[in-house]
């Protein structure tokens, strides 16, 4: 009865939106939940269309378990999707299943209802989890979020064909080539970091530099947090011990010093669109971005999109990093379904929803399960085709996230309050030495031990 | 005139007993009802909430302990704090003041020009702060982005080399500082207009027979005679710029480094995104006891000056 | 004698031309800082205004960001046509209208009292009513969580979530103000009418409404165009307390919808931006001398 009222409740506000006519809904008086309901919270997805395959996937789980759903889509924009985080866990009531941007997921994990059941048969089917889902997916040895498709990226270098070949003679295409190629090893090899800043130099000096963001946005620490891992520059160790003053810490600063000098200056206050549109206006030869750069360029730019490729990052002395930024799907405690929250979540795991989700968004979508990198939507995105096809993660990269391996309650605030583009900033634009900018991250650092 | 009646009568006062009627029609109960909703909005939705978030400033980060004024000596040990603290004075101080001192000048070159003319130009000045704040930010944000700043777009084209409105630390502030005041003046504006207007116009051509020149006329006429008016308003205003959110959020969010942080924005940061309640709590509360002994010293005088009238 | 007048007579004409020029100065230059000035505060609609008339192309190729060469109107035909921008805009309007309502509903009263007769704390209220504006929203909104979770659980009413949460919490940016404006404009009106009332045999309740309330209604105007422009410019507190596509009230709409993840539409967002900056701006328009009469009555006490 309480479902046919609710159903009937939604139709209401359709057609009235709809009619655009000014009507009063009276309050909502909600009498105890019939099982079968589930309020759900996704992440907004940019890419046009992807949020209506994500309900459509849920509406067939929904008309099959009987469930009745309400989906909400909560962007990301000024924080909403963690305020509403914040105000859900403050009143304890709310939405049944939310996504959870990386961190916040092991953030709530007092809040939030174990799936260890779920995530272990969904790693059964499709592989293992990179180890930076289970850093942050796990907590006291449960997992506490399921690993999400939707807004799960990697912000690897995306570059034009074009300019990389005119003025530092690199060949990309012939290095990470499309399906089917062969890649070429021996370029790949050659693929460090010193090679990135040589490529950088030559950019800088034909006209069109390298835009890496240094702000304090995502988009500026994803990047910075795998050159600190490529360089096994850790600020705080997994033991929670504070490890700046050390070694890799100077060099990787050193590194940033030389690589500033070729970028262009307002870097420092880029937000997470800034390099996007500095790529779509064509100035840009190199960003730091998943490929939602160039799913805009296709639409505003096309000569310039035709020149993007997405491609692994650079190799460094710990290895290669890949930038990730992973979302979790999970139930709150105090979820009056959580049954039905499970099943529903187990069903986004499938092979096939997967599939769907990541076509839909255009190969955007990365998965967080090692065995789903070989889907057909990487091969054959376009034009360039392939453009996408060496996005996901594969062979020799690890996916990491800035502040890793810290526990996640230190390295959360080492990511959120951007401490280690703040050091670059300090030492390059700011002036000031390596050693005073490593000194203030270190009382940065005492700061974000509070309990 | 009960009192009136009862004494004519020969009653003795004291027999004059209160009651529930007389006690319903007396003035001050009528009048307590009236201001009833307003007391209750207050008190409920205003002075509730904010003693709640004193009592959350004084919990640990995982809100599981009560560790008095441990959240505001950790804030006093940090670099940060006093640098947010810094930038929050410097930005609501310097913007209160040029707010004041532009809405002033103009005021005065409204007044100057014949009467007819002055509500078309009233009317365009004000617009500023019609539009809804986070739209125009936007059209701010937009004017200084990198990449396509039409500012820069001119300074390119004489020859000025592009300013990085919101990525040098200097220039940051100095965007942050120039929206407030673009929005903010024209209330100052309109307000010392109408105070403006009701300065006699005897006093001035008397100062000027007397060989007065403007700045004269001003410092020993007009200012003194708007004393009131200036007080109230750059009271209100310090109070409003100092807790500004919108701003400083769209266009920087803290901008470089963290040197367009105010208040606000860093409670924020804190409270929310790095999931520090107790912390953003303690930050947004920081200001409050300056400001209010500032805003009781500042009515008072207002309130003396009134009864003085 | 006759000197002293010769001379005076000299020298009133010379002074006169001398002031008349002085005067005329003092003109042009007022002028020129006039047209500065609002060429200052005129510039970054009219520049938003140019943008919302590009396409999203002729936005991301550099040309002169001053002037359309393609202008179109998809941008607005976009948001004017989308159903969800229709309910943004909706959603404002009722959420506006309801508090303006329940604004009026407290302040008049209230100012009324406050400036009319006294009770124990009423003159400290009446001064201090404004200070409420010390507590800052970023601080309010954690605790109105729990608040609204209270409500909840005692009464069922969901509160989070949705629009007419917020007719609760923008009284308390609203009413301080309005009240002020009210109590500075019923101070100002001449306490004879009361006593002429008072003889008549009227009631307190019928001198609020049949006297004041008509003499004082360019302060009232006012003072609900004020609580009309701050209800409608509200960011934070619907960004915290609205999530559902269908709650949203339109600056938070505008920056959820049209900005997705790191995409920005600049065309249309300043179409929203212009449409959201619309309604204010038009009963400004009609009622601009009423809004500055009274918001400036206070100031007129000097």
């Amino acid at each position: 009865m309480t479902s046919s009222k609710r159903f009937n409740r939604r139709r209401f506000l359709a057609t009235t939106a709809a009619a655009s006519a000014i009507t009063l809904t009276p309050p909502f008086i909600r009498s105890a939940r019939a099982a079968g309901a589930l309020s759900v919270g996704f992440w907004d997805h940019w890419v046009p269309g992807a949020n209506d395959t994500l309900t459509k996937i849920c509406n067939e789980w929904a008309a099959k378990e009987k469930v009745d759903i309400k989906i909400d889509y909560i962007t990301s924009q000024g924080n909403k999707n963690i305020l509403t985080i914040v105000a859900e866990a403050q009143a304890k009531s709310g939405h049944d299943i939310l996504q959870f941007p990386a961190w916040d997921a092991s953030t709530h994990a007092k809040n939030l209802a174990p799936v260890d059941d779920v995530m272990n048969t969904a790693i059964k089917k499709n592989g293992s989890a990179p180890a930076v889902v289970e850093y942050l997916g796990k907590v006291d040895g449960h997992w506490i979020g399921v690993a999400a498709t939707t807004g799960s990226q990697l912000k690897g270098p995306c570059g034009r064909i074009d300019l990389l070949k005119k003025y530092a003679g690199l060949d990309i295409v012939k290095m990470y080539p499309g399906a089917g190629g062969k890649p070429d090893t021996a370029l790949q090899d050659q693929w460090t970091w010193e090679a990135f800043l040589a490529a950088a130099e030559k950019c800088h000096k034909g006209g069109n530099p390298f835009g890496l963001a240094l702000g304090q946005t995502s988009d500026s620490v994803d990047w910075v947090g795998a050159l600190f891992h490529a360089f096994g520059a850790q600020l705080v160790d997994a033991k929670g011990n504070i490890t700046i003053k050390s070694d890799a810490v100077k060099q990787v600063l050193e590194y940033a010093q030389r690589l500033v000098k070729v970028l262009p200056p307002d870097v420092f206050a880029w937000d997470d669109a800034s390099n996007n549109k500095y790529l779509i206006s064509g100035q840009g030869s190199l960003i730091m971005n998943p490929p939602s750069a160039w799913a805009v360029a296709k639409r505003d730019n096309i000569k310039v999109a035709e020149q993007c490729w997405t491609f692994p990052s650079p190799k460094g002395v710990k290895g290669r990093y890949a930038p990730g930024q992973p979302y979790f799907w999970g139930t709150w405690k105090w979820s009056k379904n959580i049954p039905a929250a499970k099943s529903l979540l187990a069903h986004l795991s499938e092979r096939a929803s997967i599939e769907r989700l990541v076509a839909a968004s255009g190969g955007y979508d990365i998965p967080g399960f090692s065995g789903l990198r070989d889907f057909k939507t990487w091969a054959e995105e376009g034009p360039p085709k392939g453009t996408v096809y060496n996005y996901p993660p594969r062979a020799d990269q690890i996916v990491s996230i800035a502040g890793a391996p810290a526990p996640v309650g230190i390295a959360n605030q080492i990511y959120n309050q951007a401490t280690m583009t703040k050091m670059i900033a300090k030492c390059t634009q700011g002036g000031e030495s390596i050693d005073k900018a490593i000194g203030w991250g270190a009382s940065e650092l005492e700061g974000f031990m509070r309990v | 005139m009960a009192n009136a009646t009862a004494i004519n009568a020969g009653m003795p006062v004291t027999r004059r007993r209160m009651t529930m009627k007389k006690f319903v029609r007396r003035k001050s109960t009528i009048a307590f009802v009236m201001a009833l909703p307003l007391i209750l909005l207050i008190a409920l939705l205003v002075v509730y909430p904010a003693l709640f978030s004193m009592y959350l400033a004084t919990l640990n980060k995982s809100m599981e302990h009560f560790v008095g004024f441990g959240n505001f000596e950790f804030l006093f040990k940090r670099d940060t704090f006093w640098m947010v603290v810094k930038q929050s004075c410097i930005f609501a101080i310097s913007a209160v003041f040029f707010k004041a001192l532009i809405g002033f000048f103009v005021a005065h070159f409204v007044h100057a020009i014949p009467a007819k003319g002055q509500r078309k130009w009233r009317g365009m000045l004000l617009v500023p702060w019609v539009i809804p704040p986070a739209m125009s930010t936007l059209g701010w944000f937009w004017l200084f982005d990198p990449t396509y700043s039409a500012f820069n777009w001119i300074f390119v084209r004489i020859g000025i080399d592009p300013v990085n409105w919101l990525g040098d630390p200097m220039w940051a502030r100095f965007s942050v500082i120039l929206v407030n005041i673009w929005y903010g003046a024209p209330f100052f504006l309109i307000m010392y207009l109408a105070a403006l207007k009701s300065v006699p116009e005897q006093l001035f051509e008397a100062a000027s027979i007397d060989g007065a020149n403007w700045w004269q006329k001003i410092w020993y006429i007009t200012l003194p005679m708007m004393r009131n008016i200036i007080s109230i308003t750059v009271l209100f205003s310090l109070i409003v710029t100092f807790a500004n959110f919108d701003i400083v959020r769209i266009l920087t969010n803290g901008g470089p480094v963290d040197q367009t942080h105010v208040f606000a924005t860093w409670a924020f940061n804190l409270g929310i995104q790095s999931s520090d309640i107790p912390l953003g709590a303690s930050v947004s509360l920081f200001m409050l006891p300056i400001l209010a002994i500032a805003a009781i010293f500042i009515l008072r005088g207002v309130n003396q000056r009134g009864n003085e009238a | 004698m006759t000197t002293a007048t010769a001379t005076t007579g000299q020298t009133r004409p010379v002074r006169q031309a001398s002031m008349q020029r002085s005067r005329r100065w003092a003109l042009i230059w007022s002028y020129v800082f006039l047209v500065m000035f609002a060429v200052f505060f005129l510039m970054p609609p009219i520049y938003m205004f140019i943008t919302s008339l590009k396409s999203s192309g002729e936005v991301a190729a550099i040309t002169n960001p001053w002037w359309v060469f393609h202008p179109t109107l998809e941008n607005y035909a976009a948001l004017l046509g989308s159903s969800t921008f229709m309910t943004f805009f909706r959603n404002s309007a009722v959420v506006a209208l309801i508090v303006v309502v329940v604004t009026m509903l407290i302040s008049i009263p209230a100012a009324f009292a406050l400036s009319r007769m006294k009770f124990w704390g009423s003159a400290t209220l009446a001064t201090g009513v404004f200070l409420t504006y010390l507590v800052p929203d970023t601080l309010l909104f954690i605790p109105m969580f729990k608040i609204f979770a209270f409500v909840h659980e005692y009464t069922g009413i969901e509160l989070i979530n949705h629009w007419w949460a917020l007719i609760i919490i923008y009284p308390t940016l609203t009413v301080p103000f309005a009240t002020w404006i009210l109590i500075a404009y019923f101070a100002s009106i001449p306490k004879e009418l009361d006593e002429a009332a008072l003889i008549d045999g009227a009631g307190y309740l019928q001198m609020l409404t049949m006297i004041f309330i008509p003499v004082a209604l360019p302060g009232i105007i006012a003072a609900t165009i004020f609580a009309f422009t701050v209800a409608w410019s509200q960011f934070l507190y619907p960004l915290a307390f609205t999530t559902s596509a269908d709650q949203l009230v339109l600056p938070v709409g505008i920056v959820t919808t049209l900005i997705k993840g790191d995409v920005y539409n600049w065309g249309q967002i300043m179409t929203g931006a212009l449409l959201g900056a619309a309604p204010p701006l038009i009963i400004y328009a009609f009622l601009m001398d009423y809004y500055i009469a009274g918001l400036t009555a206070g100031a007129t006490k000097g």
